[in-house]
């Protein structure tokens, strides 16, 4: 217990540091952006008839530190912001705190994400299981076959032949969008109906880009842990098929476990490409956005939550990992 | 079930592997008994088969390998080579023993060793868990573990002698009565070695066991075994009671494995290495003595025909040199008698 | 004895050069989709290096024929400028895969400097280095070049390959270092030291031959990383439309063409995205034969 205890200490300090660095690299992006978009908008303001004193507030406000403040002035303020969570305000949209806009996107980022990487962790280690044990079969050379290339294809042109096959060509579901207008929103059937249906294609979607890896990964584990002695150990003891099964499924999904925490971790920023081309309102579309349109503070803010997320997700897979394997649970290293 | 040591009678075993260059023999025309209740020692270079050999009697050689030919008979199961699906997986561990090499790791890492006792139990449909445990705790006290806490272990907190305990534990715990042990005491340190050795030989004697050994450690054979094998190149070159054949081998191969022991009392260079490499499966010769390349008595006749072990007492020798030596030694005592 | 040794270790070297070589072959013979790889590759590479030079620049545009789908004339159609579509992704490559090659030598060298650095020198180097390199490893990659691109101008081949290499050695570096220790583990270093091998030799000489083929492997997939990212940058939208190349390409072909709603424009389309699912094809089918020359466990007997 002290040793998860001493592991979570140390990851938190990694990861605290780790979140500073990230929020000062995105500080000294949006403050040296060419034409430095604070002062050019506090002259605007100024310009505008605005008194300066006013004029500064306003552009602290949106940015969350002052704009002719020395370097270290602006970044002790902007840290300082950041644990009050204030993340300034959106310029394209006024007067929205940056937080309430990210954590408005976040939602429909985490779900339609988290739904596509269980399906496809499911369906990937059951038919991995197969290939392994069927590899040099037909049918397991083609589920390999099939798992690198799905691997292999960038998520945009897997989203761009679901919307063409689905959507264009057979009409079947939505793909625009994460509801129809149509509909009030709330607890009916017509608006959770319209939800689920704009949800299926993203999700196919990215289940099908997260497939190729889980496949490829169990079979890989299932082939290394087949070789291991204990297995032929346990047949020469007689045991029941099904008890083999067991020690072999068992421990060849758990590297897998681990690093399904880690793409828990990629869950926030993971869906840019089918957030746009779906046109679901999530971070990834967010945070492309706010590049087009230059939105500086929701662009830092979307790409800090993002990568906070992953940090955090390290120390989750890591401490996973000390409660389900009982060799470093007792403080062996295992590399 | 029988409850007494089980003879064993192996004969004319062959087993082949599938390679690039077509099926070749690991094992070839073995032919061998283990007395019920004895001690038998393989001993063999890697690459001699034995491992091969011992996994024929669990009829458990690995793909890309198959039993070709010859049979395993054991009493109370018949020729094991026949078994098929659960007949097989229920005589393994219940009927015979396997006890892997302790640097192995033969237990599921995930799972304590009491836990994996129990998944051994369900597997064999016993129904009296607790009694299991029971016998589990007193082998392991026999053999001078802390059986509580053993079966509460994970594999990474056992030393290497205390899994080669634990192993034969899981291999005695459902009565078997023949065991083979492969290799049990390489990667082990020389008072463990000792230790597991007086183990083997005491649990063999209070159980009533059929033991086989196999090894690559004369000395491992000259401390427990009744009687001695000795393989090379897939074949039995020679066999009989470990004290006669260690005290005067008769065939070239086993003369040369003694000679190149060195001893504790006497000059070091006395031990002399064997010249030249065991065979590979592919480099093995397809046909006379596979021992031909290395012996100092090559005759003609060793490159075209394989020798035949020719009984003499107890003892077995498979070499054209030594039996036609012995033959004319006896013909010559006749003569002069 | 001695004398006898040294032309026997010679012989050993080049057995296993041509051992090797054998093993490729083999490989490639008893898998022949494989090959398949290698040529749609070295198609690829044909097609950035000589098609451009063959086509008129800049492309003729045929206002008569605007937005066509696919047809004799035009195989892929044309796009909404009434160029030939088959030439837009042609011309297209040179920057796909400049930046690629570029990208490549940069992950590479970075790469294996940081890992043999890391692995040879270890303690506390290796600590601080490794550290970096996990952190790298950690920050999301197109997160972080979509950022990027509001304060980096990525229009030529140079730029684009220059920030994608230097965010992409990550993979290489932890490969490296993990070999250099493995080989470390196994007395090597301690044994070339032994004989009395200087440092640079023993770096030049042993280590790095015998992890060719992991540092080839682990560049191909960060290259292959390298090239989506580029072509998906373009295809989002954030960068400046200066260039002609895939992603571009994409972009105009589903956002402003409509190509997933007019069957018109689904040549344009279809051009660049199949240009994208032959490539990956064939390094797939590369990586797979790599795999398996280099990782004899793989090998199902």
């Amino acid at each position: 217990m002290t040793l998860i205890a001493r592991r979570l200490a140390g990851h938190l300090a990694r990861g605290f540091v780790m979140i500073l660095v990230v929020a000062t690299i995105s500080f000294f992006i949006v403050n040296n952006i060419p034409g430095d978009p604070m002062a050019a908008r506090y002259e605007k303001l100024v310009e505008g008839g605005m008194a300066p004193e006013a004029a500064r507030q306003a552009v602290k406000v949106l940015y969350g530190f002052q704009p002719d403040g020395s370097l270290w002035q602006q970044y002790t303020d902007f840290m300082a912001g950041l644990f009050r969570l204030d993340l300034g305000v959106s310029v394209t949209r006024p007067g929205t705190p940056v937080l309430d806009v990210l954590t408005d996107a976040a939602k429909w980022t985490v779900l339609p994400v988290l739904a596509g990487t269980l399906l496809s962790f499911l369906v990937g280690i059951i038919l991995g299981v197969y290939a392994a044990v069927k590899r040099s079969g037909k049918l397991g050379d083609a589920l390999s076959i099939s798992g690198s290339l799905l691997h292999g294809v960038p998520q945009y042109v897997l989203a761009l032949l679901v919307v063409m096959i689905f959507s264009t060509l057979l009409g079947v579901l939505p793909a625009d969008g994460s509801v129809d207008i149509l509909y009030e929103p709330g607890w009916n059937a017509g608006y959770l109906g319209s939800l689920v249906e704009h949800a299926l294609l993203p999700v196919l979607t990215y289940a099908l880009s997260a497939y190729g890896g889980w496949i490829l990964a169990m079979k890989s584990s299932v082939v290394t842990v087949l070789g291991d002695d204990f297995i032929l150990a346990a047949e020469l003891r007689g045991m029941k098929r099904s008890i083999v099964f067991r020690y072999i499924a068992r421990n060849a999904i758990l590297p897998l476990f681990t690093m399904l925490a880690l793409s828990l971790g990629l869950l926030l920023g993971g869906a840019v490409f089918i957030e746009k081309i779906f046109n679901y309102p999530g971070l990834g579309w967010l945070l492309i956005g706010a590049v087009t349109e230059r939105d500086y503070a929701l662009m830092g803010g979307a790409f800090l939550l993002i990568t906070v997320g992953t940090i955090l997700a390290n120390i989750v897979a890591d401490l996973f990992y000390t409660v389900i394997d009982p060799r470093v649970r007792s403080g062996e290293e295992v590399s | 079930m029988s409850n007494q040591a089980p003879g064993v009678r192996i004969d004319g075993l062959t087993v082949v592997y599938k390679t690039p260059a077509g099926e070749l023999p690991a094992v070839r025309g073995v032919t061998l008994t283990l007395e019920p209740g004895s001690i038998t020692g393989i001993v063999g270079e890697s690459g001699s088969g034995k491992s091969t050999l011992a996994l024929s009697l669990l009829n458990a050689v690995q793909p890309p390998g198959r039993i070709a030919g010859g049979s395993v008979e054991i009493d109370g199961l018949g020729d094991v080579v026949g078994l098929r699906g659960e007949e097989l997986r229920k005589a393994r561990g219940k009927h015979i023993g396997y006890v892997f090499q302790a640097a192995q790791n033969s237990l599921n890492p995930l799972k304590t060793v009491g836990k994996q006792l129990l998944d051994l139990g369900r597997s064999h449909g016993v129904d009296d868990l607790r009694g299991l445990v029971r016998e589990a705790k007193e082998l392991l006290g026999r053999m001078g573990l802390d059986g509580a806490r053993v079966l509460d272990s994970h594999q990474h907190e056992l030393s290497g002698g205390m899994r080669q305990r634990v192993g034969i534990m899981l291999a005695l715990v459902l009565n078997a009565h023949l065991v083979v042990l492969d290799e049990p005491t390489t990667a082990l340190d020389m008072i463990t070695q000792a230790n597991i050795l007086r183990i083997v030989r005491e649990v063999h004697a209070e159980r009533g066991l059929t033991t086989l050994v196999i090894t690559h450690d004369i000395g491992v054979v000259a401390e427990v075994a009744d009687r001695l094998a000795v393989m090379y190149g897939g074949r039995l070159v020679e066999q009989g009671p470990t004290r006669e054949v260690l005290g005067a081998p008769r065939h070239p191969y086993t003369r040369g494995l003694i000679q190149a022991i060195p001893r504790l009392t006497g000059d070091i260079d006395e031990a002399r290495a064997l010249p030249g490499r065991p065979p590979t499966l592919v480099t093995v010769p397809k046909e006379g003595c596979v021992f031909r390349e290395r012996c100092e008595l090559r005759m003609d006749v060793c490159d075209t025909v394989d020798p035949e072990p020719v009984a003499d007492g107890p003892r077995l020798v498979a070499c054209h040199a030594v039996n036609s030596a012995s033959a004319s030694t006896t013909v010559a005592t006749k003569e002069h008698a | 004895m001695s004398a006898t040794l040294i032309p026997e270790t010679g012989s050993a070297a080049s057995t296993l050069r041509r051992n090797f070589w054998r093993g490729v072959w083999r490989v490639m013979r008893r898998k022949p989709s494989r090959l398949v790889g290698v040529v749609i590759l070295a198609g690829f590479v044909v097609m950035a290096v000589v098609g451009p030079m063959l086509l008129p620049d800049p492309l003729p545009n045929d206002p008569a024929a605007i937005t066509r789908p696919p047809s004799w004339e035009h195989w892929l159609g044309t796009d909404p400028q009434g160029r030939d579509v088959l030439a837009l992704v042609i011309t297209g490559s040179r920057y796909v895969l400049l930046t690629a090659a570029i990208t490549a030598v940069i992950t590479v060298v970075v790469g294996t400097s940081i890992g043999l650095f890391s692995g040879f020198k270890r303690g506390r180097w290796d600590t601080v280095l490794m550290r970096l390199t996990d952190m790298k490893l950690t920050i999301p990659g197109l997160p972080l070049l979509l950022v990027l691109a509001t304060v980096w101008r990525f229009g030529s081949p140079w730029q684009m390959g220059l920030v994608l290499g230097l965010l992409g050695w990550g993979g290489v570096a932890r490969a490296v270092r993990s070999q250099t220790l493995s080989l470390r583990e196994r007395g090597f270093i301690e044994a070339a030291r032994g004989l009395g091998l200087s440092t640079t030799h023993i770096i030049g000489k042993e280590l790095l031959p015998s992890m060719a083929p992991y540092i080839a492997m682990n560049m191909l997939i960060s290259v292959t990383g390298a090239v989506y990212s580029q072509v998906g940058l373009f295809f989002l939208g954030v960068l400046p439309y200066e260039s002609d190349n895939w992603g571009v390409m994409l972009n105009l072909a589903v956002f402003q063409a409509g190509a997933l709603i007019t069957p018109n424009a689904l040549g344009y389309l279809l051009g660049p995205l199949m240009a994208i699912l032959l490539l990956t094809l064939a390094i797939v089918l590369v990586v797979d034969a790599m795999d398996e020359i280099f990782n004899p466990r793989l090998r199902e007997e």
